[in-house]
This record gives structure tokens, C-alpha cells and sequence, in this order.
């Protein structure tokens, strides 16, 4: 997935006129979506209020219900901030420093997003688990990041570790190293030019990237179901939730969360769009 | 840029925003402040194969509860996980913190014991060598029943699509291909006639999930004719007027036996007590009634006259007249179904 267009400063209207047309393709272009996207959303709304509102409450203030969307709700906090920093930290090390092997490295910090997330999962697995190739000295020591909040942490710092960069990064490549310069010049130590200059041109990439981080992080499944042990009141996170729920045959129950979920979703996409003031 | 002057619509904004983030935040907080809390709970880790979920919950759990709140006064809660009974194991085999789980075969605890999770069949030393409850394997059809299905031999006629879960992965499936087998060689049928059947079902096999619950859930939503699945489903259903299918009653059908295992490796010693009185009360007659209730027949035999909805089995068998599960996965489920079936249904 692309993320600079977010952040990037796309062309105004000035520049790129929009052409008017006959309603034929915008008609295309519905025909095609309604089944693929809009069809399948407004299902989990219609599904999830069959039961009426009474009956949808109830079945979302439900203990596990109540826990899983919190749960979900923290992790993605904790991961946006935590990537907030090692992804503007990481940027900023790609973009403004030369070193050999620099290229490879931004691949390779791009690389979750091609990996399967439930490979992810595995490996973390096979790295931090009791039987794993570090979790086997951790584990007589009584530490065991998996099955407990801190893989799932772990999981989904490493699935969205991208988004941070390629939202913050393309800033930094545009910000011209003159403005630096300048600062240094006036005397200003590398903090105090961090703070006052790069920082303010940062706000928009960073508020963005952290959004997508949390936006992923709330609907993160595959290397979640693998190393959180799908625990209910200890590491089941809201998506985990809905497909125990999904499994056991409960539909409405699965449903119900599943809407809050998708309103959650609208909700971050909407403000995404609209702090950014881009044009979409 | 325009002007100096205080941006409204702005400061609305950012004020919605910051309200929308710190009540969000305030939520997803909300248990772990420390305000209104007492004693945190004692907790107790159980991981389970699928369909005990409902059982478990909303009855075992309840249940227990109150007996150890009048016993100790404590509150106590329990983590729990489930999913299918390989799906389980295998993540006890990874090292999740299980203190006790219930499998829905005991071939699955003999791998917990291959891979040294527990130190030698621990669960024979419980009652009834930690059966907890059973429940017959039974054949679902649509509503009707259309295509006439009135035992596991009519499964093998052309035509008929049979939803099945994954032996693989499922206990169930394990215990279907049992009674598929079984019921034809415990009434005097010869094995050649066994194999037979068991390759004409599979033959028609439409669909496969990992779990018996999943399949339940491929079969609802109108994959095939025929469903082969455990009876606690649909007597659970029923109750809750909500069966949609008709079950069919072989004359001869096996009894699935499912199996407590204490994971002695992963209970600190101030757990002893607790899991202890957890294990015992399984076997309680207010358990044992709890699980009848909810459709599981009890190892009590004369509680399951409460329910019902069990229906009449001509010639149920177990395991046991099999020669065991090491005996029935050796000589049925490999020698037979992996190596015999499989080929033949590939060609």
C-alpha cells in the first residue's frame, strides 16, 4: 500500500482540471463497487441490528466483548506511538544520512508489507515461543512474550511498521537540508533543530501515519490469532473476538462488534482525510 | 494566512477530535484504573475444544464460581480459549499458559505427552480416566429429509453431498470416521465392507472446515446435503428453537469421549487448590446436569434422562471397543482412511 499519496501535497484544482462527463462511467464505476465495497459493509449494519437495539447492546457489553474492543483499542495506541517514534526516528535516519547499504535497508524495513501477516506470526513464534530460538533461554527465566499482550504488542509493531515511514519519510525527503543548515548556523543545537524545524513540517506526516498505524493495528488478524493464544480476557483482541464468534455460530454477536469495528474504521479514515485538508 | 483571527470551525474541530481521542482512551482504560476496584479476581486458564464454548460459559463457569466464592469468598475468573481440538493441542504444544483442557479426543492428549507437555497419561488417575462427558456422533440433513438418509450407508449413494470436518485438524472428524468404520464392523460386517463405506462417504464429501463448529456453519449456510456431526449440536439448537435441520439417528453410531487434561507444568503451586476444586467439580453432579442440560450426555447414565432430546441409538459403541484410540487411529484412521481412502479418492 502506498501511503505517500496521503502525504504528499497532490496538485489543486488549479493545476489539474477535472474533465465534466456524461453520467455513463461514474455509473460504471457504482455498478462495480456496490456489490465489491458498499454492498458488503451496509450487510454487517443490517445483520447486526436485526435483533434491535436492545438486543445489540447486549450482546456488545458483554465481558469478552467489552474486553476485546478495549484491548484492541490499547494495543493500537501503544503501536502508533511506539512506531511513531522508531518510524520517524527510522525515517529520518534513511533519508538523511549516506551509508552503504542504505538501499537494502529500506527495503528491508518496507518488507512487512509484503510478508503474510500469519507468517508473521510464525516467526515471531519461532523466535520469542517457549520453544522458539530466543524464547527458550526466556522462558526458565519466567518471561514469555507470547500468549500474553506483549507479543501481540510485538506483532502488530512489526505489521505496521511501514506506515509510519511512508508517511513521514517522503516529508523529510522534500524538506529541503538548507533549513537545517540555517538553523545550525544561528547556533541552534541538532535537539533544538529537530524540535523547530524539522518537527513543525513533520506534524501533517506524522498525524497521518500514526492514524494508519492505528488503524491497522485495530483490524490486525492473521500474526495476531497465531501469537496471542486467542485468550478471551487476557490477549483477544476485537477481531480475534469476532471470529471465535463467527466459529461458534453466534452471527449477531460476531456482527455487532464487527459494526463498531467498521464504524471505528470510518470514523479514523474521515478525520485521516479531513486533517489532512488533501483533496481526495 | 489570511488573518491573526481565531479559526472557529478549526478550534471546533480539534476540540471534537481531542474529545473523540481522550473518551476513546478514557474506555479503553476504563477497568484498569484504579478507582472503583477491589482485589483483582484469581484467574484460571482453560483452553477447550469448540463446542464446549457455549457450555463452558455461560454454565461451568457461572456455576463454579459461585461454589468457590462460598467456599473461599474469592472471586475467580476464568481465561479461556477455544477452538478446534488439534488447533488446541497444538498451541499447548507451543507453550500457551493452559492450567486445564478438555480435548475432544484422548489422541490429542497422547500427543500432549509425546511432546512432554504432561509427563505420562496423567488424566487415567481421574474419574472415569478423565472422560468428562459424551456425546453420539449423529447424521444432520435439510429439512424433510430430501434425500432420504436413514444411516451412514445411505451417505454413500451418488448424489448426496456430505459436509465433514478436517481430521486433520478436527477431534471430531477423527471421531466421525470412527463411526463411519465401526459401525459397520461392530455389527458383523466385514472390514472389506467397512472400508467400503468409508471410502463411498468420502467419495461425496463436498466441503471440509478445521472445526466441527465450522462445519456446522458451512452446513448452515446451504453447503451439501447431509452433515455428520456431534448430537450436543443439534439437541442445543433445538432447545433454542433454532435447529433448521432434521437429525437422523444411525442404528449404530459411536460415543465421542472427551478428555480433562491438568497441565501439571504450568500451575504455580498457590493454583494447586483452585484447579483442583475446578477438576473435581467437573465430575459433580450439578456439573454433570449442567452438561446434560446443554446436551452433552453425562458418565453418569442415569442423569440423561433429563434431557429430552437425546435421541434412541440401537447400537452405540466407544472407543474402547475398538481396542483404544492408539489401536483405532493405527488401524483405522492411518491404515484405512490416510492410506487407503485418500489414494483411492485422489485417483
Amino acid at each position: 500500500m502506498r501511503t505517500d499519496r496521503l502525504t504528499q501535497p497532490p496538485l489543486g484544482p488549479a493545476q489539474r482540471p477535472l474533465r465534466r462527463t456524461t453520467p455513463l462511467p461514474v455509473g460504471i464505476l457504482l455498478a462495480v463497487m456496490l456489490p465489491l465495497i458498499l454492498m458488503p459493509l451496509s450487510a454487517i449494519y443490517l445483520f447486526a441490528g436485526r435483533g434491535g437495539l436492545g438486543e445489540f447492546v447486549r450482546m456488545l457489553s458483554s465481558p469478552d466483548a467489552q474486553f476485546a474492543l478495549r484491548f484492541s483499542l490499547l494495543i493500537a495506541l501503544a503501536t502508533a506511538v511506539t512506531n511513531g517514534f522508531l518510524g520517524t526516528y527510522a525515517a529520518y535516519v534513511l533519508s538523511k544520512y549516506e551509508f552503504r547499504g542504505r538501499e537494502a535497508l529500506i527495503v528491508i524495513v518496507n518488507l512487512p508489507v509484503a510478508i503474510p501477516t500469519v507468517v508473521v506470526g510464525t516467526s515471531l513464534l519461532l523466535l520469542w515461543g517457549p520453544i522458539g530460538l530466543l524464547g527458550q533461554f526466556l522462558d526458565p527465566l519466567g518471561l514469555q512474550p507470547m500468549f500474553a499482550p506483549a507479543g501481540v504488542l510485538l506483532a502488530h509493531l512489526f505489521v505496521t511498521f511501514p506506515y509510519m515511514l511512508g508517511a513521514v519519510k517522503p516529508v523529510l525527503d522534500e524538506l529541503d537540508v538548507t533549513y537545517e543548515e540555517a538553523a545550525y548556523t544561528i547556533g541552534a543545537s541538532r535537539w533544538q533543530t529537530f524540535r523547530m524545524v524539522i518537527l513543525p513540517a513533520l506534524k501533517g506526516g506524522l498525524f497521518s501515519g500514526a492514524l494508519l498505524t492505528f488503524a491497522h493495528s485495530l483490524g490486525e488478524f492473521g500474526a495476531t490469532v497465531i501469537v496471542s493464544g486467542n485468550l478471551r480476557l487476557r490477549t483477544q483482541t476485537a477481531p480475534l473476538y469476532i471470529f471465535a464468534q463467527f466459529e461458534a455460530g453466534n452471527l449477531e454477536t460476531a456482527n455487532a462488534v464487527a459494526s463498531v469495528l467498521a464504524t471505528l474504521s470510518f470514523l479514523l479514515f474521515f478525520i485521516l482525510i479531513r486533517f489532512t485538508q488533501r483533496k481526495v | 494566512m489570511k488573518t491573526k483571527r481565531l479559526n472557529w470551525t478549526l478550534l471546533a474541530q480539534r476540540l471534537a477530535f481531542a474529545f473523540l481521542g481522550g473518551g476513546m482512551l478514557l474506555y479503553a482504560l476504563w477497568p484498569w484504573l484504579p478507582l472503583v476496584h477491589g482485589k483483582p479476581p484469581r484467574t484460571l486458564v482453560l483452553y477447550g475444544f469448540s463446542i464446549l464454548g457455549e457450555v463452558m460459559n455461560e454454565g461451568i463457569f457461572p456455576a463454579f464460581q459461585e461454589v468457590w466464592a462460598a467456599q473461599t469468598g474469592e472471586r475467580v475468573e476464568f481465561i479461556s480459549a477455544f477452538a478446534s481440538s488439534g488447533t488446541v493441542t497444538n498451541q499447548m504444544i507451543m507453550g500457551v499458559p493452559a492450567e486445564v483442557a478438555i480435548l475432544s479426543l484422548e489422541l490429542d492428549a497422547l500427543r500432549l505427552v509425546e511432546h512432554r507437555v504432561v509427563d505420562g497419561p496423567t488424566w487415567k488417575a481421574l474419574p472415569h480416566e478423565g472422560v468428562v462427558n459424551r456425546t453420539p456422533f449423529i447424521i444432520l440433513v435439510r429439512p424433510g429429509n430430501p434425500k432420504q438418509i436413514s444411516d451412514f450407508a445411505d451417505l454413500t449413494r451418488p448424489g448426496v453431498g456430505v459436509v465433514h470436518p478436517d481430521p486433520l485438524t478436527s477431534g471430531g472428524a477423527q471421531w466421525a470416521l470412527l463411526a463411519e468404520y465401526g459401525s459397520v464392523t461392530l455389527q458383523g460386517g466385514s472390514e472389506t465392507a467397512a472400508y467400503e463405506q468409508l471410502l463411498g462417504i468420502w467419495r461425496n464429501v463436498v466441503a471440509q472446515a478445521a472445526s466441527a463448529r465450522a462445519t456446522r456453519t458451512q452446513f448452515e449456510t446451504g453447503f451439501g446435503d447431509a452433515l455428520i456431526t456431534y448430537e450436543q449440536e443439534l439437541v442445543r439448537d433445538r432447545a433454542r428453537g433454532r435447529l433448521t435441520a432434521e437429525p437422523v439417528y444411525p442404528h449404530s453410531t459411536i460415543l465421542s469421549e472427551h478428555t480433562v487434561v491438568v497441565l501439571e507444568r504450568n500451575i504455580r503451586p498457590e493454583q494447586r487448590e483452585l484447579v483442583d476444586a475446578f477438576v473435581n467439580f467437573l465430575w459433580s453432579e450439578e456439573a454433570q446436569r449442567i452438561f446434560v442440560a446443554y446436551g452433552f450426555r453425562s458418565v453418569d447414565e442415569s442423569l440423561n434422562s433429563a434431557n429430552p432430546d437425546f435421541g434412541y441409538i440401537a447400537a452405540p459403541f466407544v472407543v474402547a471397543d475398538l481396542g483404544g484410540w492408539i489401536a483405532a487411529r493405527d488401524n483405522i484412521v492411518n491404515a484405512v482412511w490416510k492410506e487407503r481412502v485418500l489414494p483411492e479418492l485422489r485417483r
